[in-house]
């Protein structure tokens, strides 16, 4: 996967483009807004990683500036700033996703997948297919191998997202976020039991799970 | 040269000011009262000349010159005050008692003078007063000039002037004197404010206002400076304290970090590492610090705005309901007895997000702190105030009485509780979330003690009426 960072602080972008270099992407660099824009009209990327702020043009500009010229590539915000209302208006300038600085690898990692997936997923479906975990999202079903699962509204969103996210990590944040629609961090690791009971109603009886602890980072759903 | 300090005051200016106002109204009120007397005084006496002149201009009429010669020589031996001169055709002086007219070129129109006439005192000597006098000429020729002795009513009006230059010089004595005496007495109450302003600016921060009890605008604006001071210090304190707990805080997970880090890169250098499991763990006390770090943040962000960001109306069952959906399972796996008895149809208004992060902090204690087979109930109910409460009751052992208002404060947590894990900063961020919204956090004694356990927390998160 082709990612762009635009980031001012050197030693961040190093890191983050070492990090990600081994996780198997192509990494290119801005540093600041004006070099990221170049880049961005320059280059194809999958997803870019843009700082919120930066010298010359800051974060929302440059995402303001690329959505106007019918750029579409992914782009996830990276902040110091972490108030609800700075999310708000990193999302509504056209970044897909915010991440509040400092973060965990992981999560990045888990968060810059996400967006290059969502890409790909551009037409709506209607069926969802991980391995033998079938979910029909208009008759709102879940079969496991022909076998009807039984959810709850929470747990079949819960299970939607690992879906399409099939493959790779999601962090507990990530799943507050996006399924609780919650963006703080709990003191205890409340998405955990949600996780098992999930677990117990789709693994149960198989002797293959499929949804995985991943340590330090949080879950995946295998084939 | 500076001015003494007196001079510079606001209130001298302003008496200042005051009395130059003053001063042009007295000076108006004196030039009338001049007009009004000396004024007076002298347009009396012409009038005396006028008639006297008519009088004898109509026996110069009636019986001609002879006659009006008879007569002033009658009234010259009398005692009537006026002075007289009767010029014949020629030009000759006929009768009179001055020698000489004091109206040069007379062109025979009726002419005024103002002229020097000697007398003579009682001692004998030559004094010189003031007259005035009108010179007209008669239907045959002969000139007439009735005169007045002036003297007394320039001495009247000398004294008129007089006085009221004295009234004048005392105006401005006493506007001055009072001036100066006011600007004293306001300098001080504003010098010993000014000296406290300075004193804390220099770091005395302890320096108060000293309150007369006059219960005047100074009283106020001490007593307001005073607060103000009051608020800042505990502020200081506040931020001083939280300085201290987020060292304290942030210090033993990071020593902890840094052994983990440190044996890991021992054991991996001796090559008998799996330093996957240290690093594991060394991830986790990160992400504990990186949570203290954002709740800090959270609530010093939130005190410092003093009001909930982008607040919206909505029925707080629906929070309620969505937070008892996340926690619900969580308690039972930690065989906790979940209830939740929630009023619906209310509303608050609000940032939902804070709300929600505060009832699960609520929660988050509730769970850490009570032993399992106990029991955590959710409430949501309207208060007879019309205030909304949220409630957050537990059954684990309670925080005793004298210890409640202490748990509120920022990073206090109660001793025997220190080896829980958790940031202590779970209570003070609700309590932050809660004034933020205009409301506050009450804590009370649970259901009591059954068994082993209890006697329990309840904690009230009141909400004002929207």
């Amino acid at each position: 996967m082709r990612i762009l960072i635009v980031e001012d602080d050197l030693e961040a972008a190093e890191a983050m483009a070492r990090g990600l270099t081994e996780a198997g992407h192509n990494c290119a660099r801005g540093a600041d807004g004006q070099e990221g824009l170049t880049a961005a009209r320059d280059g194809t990327y999958d997803v870019m990683v843009v700082d919120r702020m930066m010298p010359r043009m800051d974060g929302i500009q440059l995402v303001e500036t690329l959505r106007r010229e019918g750029d579409r590539t992914p782009v996830l915000f990276l902040s110091a700033l972490g108030e609800v209302g700075d999310r708000v208006d990193g999302l509504q300038a056209g970044a897909d996703d915010y991440l509040v600085k400092p973060y965990a690898f992981p999560e990045l990692i888990a968060r810059i997948e996400a967006l290059a997936r969502r890409r790909d997923t551009g037409s709506v479906q209607t069926l969802l297919k991980v391995g033998d975990l079938e979910m029909d999202l208009i008759a709102r079903s879940v079969h496991r191998a022909g076998k009807a699962v039984d959810l709850q509204p929470r747990e079949f969103q819960l299970l939607e997202f690992l879906m399409r996210h099939a493959g790779q990590s999601v962090t507990r944040t990530m799943l507050l976020e996006k399924v609780w629609h919650y963006h703080f961090d709990p003191q205890t690791n409340v998405i955990d039991v949600h996780i098992s009971r999930l677990r117990s109603k789709i693994d149960k009886g198989f002797d293959r799970p499929m949804l995985q602890t991943v340590r330090g980072a949080g879950y995946r759903l295998d084939a | 040269m500076r001015l003494p300090r007196i001079f510079r005051t606001t209130p001298f200016r302003l008496t200042l000011l005051f009395l130059a106002l003053f001063t042009a109204a007295a000076s108006l009120f004196l030039a009338y009262i001049y007009i009004a007397t000396a004024g007076e005084a002298t347009r009396r006496t012409d009038q005396d000349i006028r008639r006297e002149m008519r009088s004898l201009v109509d026996v110069y009429d009636r019986a001609g010159v002879d006659a009006i010669n008879r007569s002033l020589i009658e009234r010259t031996s009398s005692e009537k005050p006026f002075l007289y001169l009767l010029v014949g055709k020629d030009g000759r002086r006929v009768s009179g008692s001055i020698e000489q007219s004091p109206v040069e070129s007379f062109t025979g129109k009726p002419a005024w003078a103002t002229f020097q006439v000697t007398d003579v005192d009682p001692q004998g000597r030559a004094v010189k007063h003031p007259a005035r006098g009108l010179q007209e000429k008669l239907s045959g020729g002969e000139i007439l000039f009735v005169g007045a002795d002036a003297g007394e009513d320039e001495a009247y009006v000398a004294q008129i002037v007089h006085a009221l230059q004295a009234a004048g010089l005392l105006v401005i004595l006493l506007g001055l004197g009072g001036g100066i005496l006011v600007s004293r007495n306001v300098s001080r109450s504003m010098v010993s404010l000014i000296d406290v302003v300075e004193r804390v600016r220099n770091g005395e921060t302890g320096v108060r206002a000293h309150v007369r009890g006059a219960r005047d605008e100074f009283d106020e604006l001490a007593q307001g400076v005073n607060d103000m001071l009051d608020r800042l210090e505990r502020s200081m304190a506040g931020h001083k304290h939280a300085g201290d707990a987020i060292a304290h805080d942030l210090r033993s997970p990071l020593t902890r970090l840094r052994a983990r880090l440190e044996a890991a890169y021992i054991d991996v250098e001796a090559g008998k590492g799996n330093a996957e499991e240290a690093l594991v763990q060394a991830l986790e006390d990160t992400d504990g610090v990186l949570k203290t770090f954002g709740a800090v943040l959270s609530i010093a962000r939130l005190q410092a705005a003093g009001q909930a960001p982008s607040p919206v109306i909505f029925d707080p069952a629906e929070l309620a309901a969505d937070i008892s959906e996340l926690y619900e399972p969580f308690c039972e796996e930690k065989d906790l007895e979940y209830a939740a008895e929630i009023t619906r149809d209310l509303s608050i208004r609000g940032n939902r997000e804070f709300l929600a992060q505060a009832l699960a902090n609520l929660l988050d204690n509730a769970v850490k702190y009570t032993p399992a087979g106990g029991a955590i109930m959710l409430r949501v109910r309207r208060r007879s105030s019309g205030e909304v409460e949220f409630s957050v009751t537990d059954t684990g052992p309670g925080v005793p009485d004298e210890d409640r208002e202490r748990v509120i404060q920022r990073f206090v947590r109660l001793e025997n509780s220190r080896n829980e894990p958790g940031a202590g900063l779970g209570l003070s961020l609700v309590a932050a979330v809660a004034e933020a919204h205009g409301g506050r956090l009450e804590l009370s004694e649970g259901p009591g003690k059954v068994g082993e356990m209890g006697p329990g927390l309840r904690v009230a998160f009141i909400l004002p009426r929207p």
